[in-house]
């Protein structure tokens, strides 16, 4: 090769690595990390999701990442935060609100959104899960997916039984699901999910408006105390026991999923989120519908509350980022988004919009079950006792409750005895954490 | 420890000092990485009270320890593990005794006797909790069924000392194949001369197992109790994990399933932190029991 024809090659490449390098510099997109807990079918919903986002416009790349359960999830995330190499956003159990609330690790939602000049009707957000996510009437985190236990069932058990459909109240489904089972229709009335305690206690709870804490269950203090151990939440536990024990109930366990007891057409009942619409429409073998939640006899019933997780925004983060974080939850609260992402998984609207757009499209009425969350968790104006829950280390109090709830399955302690040493435990753990907050609630 | 041999064999390598510190450099490192940062840093956290991301921490003394002690449920999990422990300590070396005693009997198949034992030490923790938790699952179990069949009334999902029976079972058939190596290697490292000794003077095979194989094989059941002791208090999780979570109402929360619920769960830093500080003195305490005495008493000139 010859000297000129090798100075004008390398300098075309020179020219070409150059150019390019501008090129890319140019469209290069701002990357943003989503951790997030949802697995299985719904990690696909996920990644459509922000497949959608990415697709939508040419500045932002959304980046999301199953980090494994949601202990997991915010496990990684506190590791990660204290090593400075944190995600933008991250999605977090509502259990885990005050712990985020107060960590001075996370950027107010809704002021975040307001100082980048998105105009969002934050009024018109379903009650319960503003309710459940706001602090003094800001929205704190962003609600993503919210769901509320309701009464799954086995039409087929009950027609057999002669029953159109399960009672109201816990006592006309008591004597329905005993029928049952003596009519030998079936050999298990209901099965017990994994997180009763959330659907089965507090739900139970809000519910028929018990307060299961003190200062508004939470909301007006950290220095709220458990009461439930002094209302009808003894009594459900009680009920609970006296089902397991007649063989009424049935606990899946280990090794084996509560909602399988349900679709394989064994179990007659199953109280557990409507996020499970997805699995159950898929793998149910049965003839199955879904209703509200039971409330005890004499009461007026209340909204129950929510479960599921919201995003939550780190801080420590380059503005850029941040911009392209506000993009991205813009585009999640957009009613044509929420509307796709409750059809696609089971998950309530987040918005009042969104559900009068699939009410408008006649989705209910192709699908009634897909309503009932919605249904419930707007029925009547939120008390009290029914808004939500809100203490730190709400983990570790459901902790002990667990176990003081397998006690009394186990024959070793009685209900009272249980919920009493269960309130104290909760006590203690509560006062833990307002020791080490105190004057930042 | 080092006897004097040992000694003459360090002279007889290294000269000077700098290649021996160069090749523990990067075992040296690893135990820095993996072991005294991260002790340090639970040493810490032990007596501090903080928020999980580290914005908010009080100084709190002794705290965390004394809370511990007062705890019924950390005492109940002590309880636990020594009863877990023991028991599966007992049915490994038992079980492994067994069959290693029987693969001396066998004359055909005995590769293919020996494969099967040792197939289990290569399925993983947590697939082998799962299948174990799935055969006893009193609502789908196979196995389960036939106790019911067989009038037990078996509810590992209720009743707390069934599911540590299933929880010693699965880890102690994890780890039989372990024991049995050694015992096995034990029983053939025993000179034949002694066995056919035995043998001449008229003892049937168990007599000469339990009079000549049995006390030449306690050095070997020593070394064996201590692993099994460090299997069961530190390497248990992923069964655990897998077959109970530690319930039924804590019937089965090992030490070492605690201090990961207690923070990574319920995110209670300073309390786990002291845990794991009480665990790693357990460990510690356990090497050094095992030098000072169990390697003395051993004999293996026997």
């Amino acid at each position: 090769m010859n000297p000129a024809r090798r100075h004008l090659l390398s300098g075309a490449i020179a020219l070409a690595t150059f150019s390019l390098a501008a090129l890319s510099a140019q469209a290069q997109p701002i990357k943003i990390q989503w951790w997030h807990a949802m697995g299985g079918t719904l990690n696909e919903r996920v990644d459509e999701l922000v497949a959608k986002f990415n697709a939508s416009q040419s500045k932002y790349v959304v980046v999301a990442t199953n980090k494994g359960n949601y202990d997991e999830v915010i496990n990684g995330t506190i590791a990660a935060y204290r090593a400075k190499k944190g995600p933008q956003l991250v999605q977090v159990a509502e259990n885990t609100f005050m712990t985020m609330l107060l960590s001075d690790a996370v950027l107010p939602v809704q002021d975040f959104m307001t100082q980048r000049n998105f105009q969002i009707d934050w009024k018109d957000f379903v009650g319960p899960v503003a309710g459940f996510y706001s602090y003094k009437g800001k929205l704190m985190a962003m609600p993503f997916n919210s769901s509320t236990p309701i009464l799954w069932y086995n039409k087929t058990h009950f027609e057999k039984a002669g029953f159109a459909k399960p009672g109201q109240t816990w006592q006309e489904l008591e004597k329905q699901l005993y029928s049952i089972k003596q009519k030998g229709i079936s050999t298990c009335g209901s099965s017990l999910a994994g997180d009763y305690y959330w659907s089965l206690l507090e739900n139970y709870s809000a519910i028929n408006d018990l307060p299961y804490a003190t200062k508004s269950n939470g909301y007006q203090g950290l220095d709220t105390e458990f009461v439930y151990n002094k209302t009808l939440v003894v009594q459900q536990v009680a009920r609970l026991k006296k089902w397991v024990d007649d063989g009424v109930m049935q606990i899946a366990g280990q090794g084996f999923s509560p909602e399988q007891l349900l679709t394989s057409g064994r179990c007659s009942t199953f109280v557990a989120s409507t996020a499970n619409h997805a699995s159950i429409e898929a793998n149910a073998k049965i003839d199955w519908s879904a209703t509200y939640l039971p409330y005890e006899e004499g009461r007026t019933p209340k909204n129950s509350t929510i479960g599921g997780a919201a995003l939550w925004v780190l801080k420590g983060s380059k503005p850029a980022e941040y911009d392209a974080v506000a993009a991205f939850l813009d585009f999640l609260v957009k009613p044509e988004t929420q509307v796709w992402w409750h059809k696609a998984t089971g998950y309530v609207p987040a918005t009042d919009k969104a559900y009068q757009i699939a009410k408008m499209e006649g989705y209910y009425n192709a699908k009634p079950t897909r309503e009932i969350a919605i249904l419930q968790l707007g029925r009547g104006a939120p008390t009290a006792n029914s808004t939500g829950f809100r203490w730190g280390n709400f983990t570790q109090t459901r902790f002990a409750q667990r176990e003081e709830f397998d006690a009394v399955l186990a024959g070793k302690k009685s209900p009272q005895e249980a919920m009493d040493a269960s309130v104290a435990r909760g006590n203690e753990i509560l006062r833990q954490y307002e020791k080490l907050n105190k004057g930042k609630y | 420890m080092a006897a004097d041999g040992d000694e003459g064999l360090k002279r007889a390598h290294f000269k000077g000092v700098r290649l021996p510190v160069l090749l523990l450099l990067p075992q040296l490192g690893i135990l820095l990485l993996f072991f005294f940062i991260p002790s340090l840093r639970a040493l810490t956290q032990a007596f501090l009270l903080s928020d999980p991301f580290g914005n908010t921490v009080h100084f709190a003394g002794l705290d965390n320890f004394t809370q511990l002690f007062a705890s019924a449920s950390y005492r109940e999990s002590v309880g636990v593990t020594v009863v877990f422990t023991l028991a599966q300590n007992a049915l490994t070396i038992a079980a492994g005794l067994v069959l290693a005693f029987a693969t001396d009997r066998i004359i055909r198949g005995r590769g293919l006797y020996k494969s099967l034992i040792l197939l289990p030490y290569a399925i993983a923790p947590v697939i082998a909790g799962i299948l174990w938790a799935f055969l006893f699952n009193p609502a789908v179990g196979p196995l389960a069924s036939l106790l019911h069949a067989a009038g037990i009334a078996w509810d590992p999902n209720r009743v707390g000392s069934d599911a540590m029976l299933l929880v010693i079972f699965a880890a102690s058939w994890k780890h039989i194949c372990y024991d049995y190596i050694f015992l096995l290697a034990g029983l053939l490292a025993i000179p034949a001369s002694l066995m056919e000794a035995a043998a001449a003077d008229g003892a049937r095979p168990l007599k000469r197992f339990f009079t000549v194989g049995l006390p030449l094989l306690t050095p070997t059941i020593f070394f064996l109790a201590v692993m099994n002791f460090i299997y069961g208090f530190f390497e248990v999780f992923a069964i655990i994990d897998a077959v109970t979570r530690g319930g039924p109402a804590g019937a089965t929360n090992v030490l070492v399933y605690k201090v990961f619920t207690d923070g990574f769960v319920n995110l209670d830093l300073g309390s786990s932190a002291a845990q794991s500080v009480i665990l790693m003195a357990f460990a510690l305490l356990m090497t050094l029991l095992q030098f000072r005495y169990v390697e003395r008493k051993v004999n293996y000139d026997a």
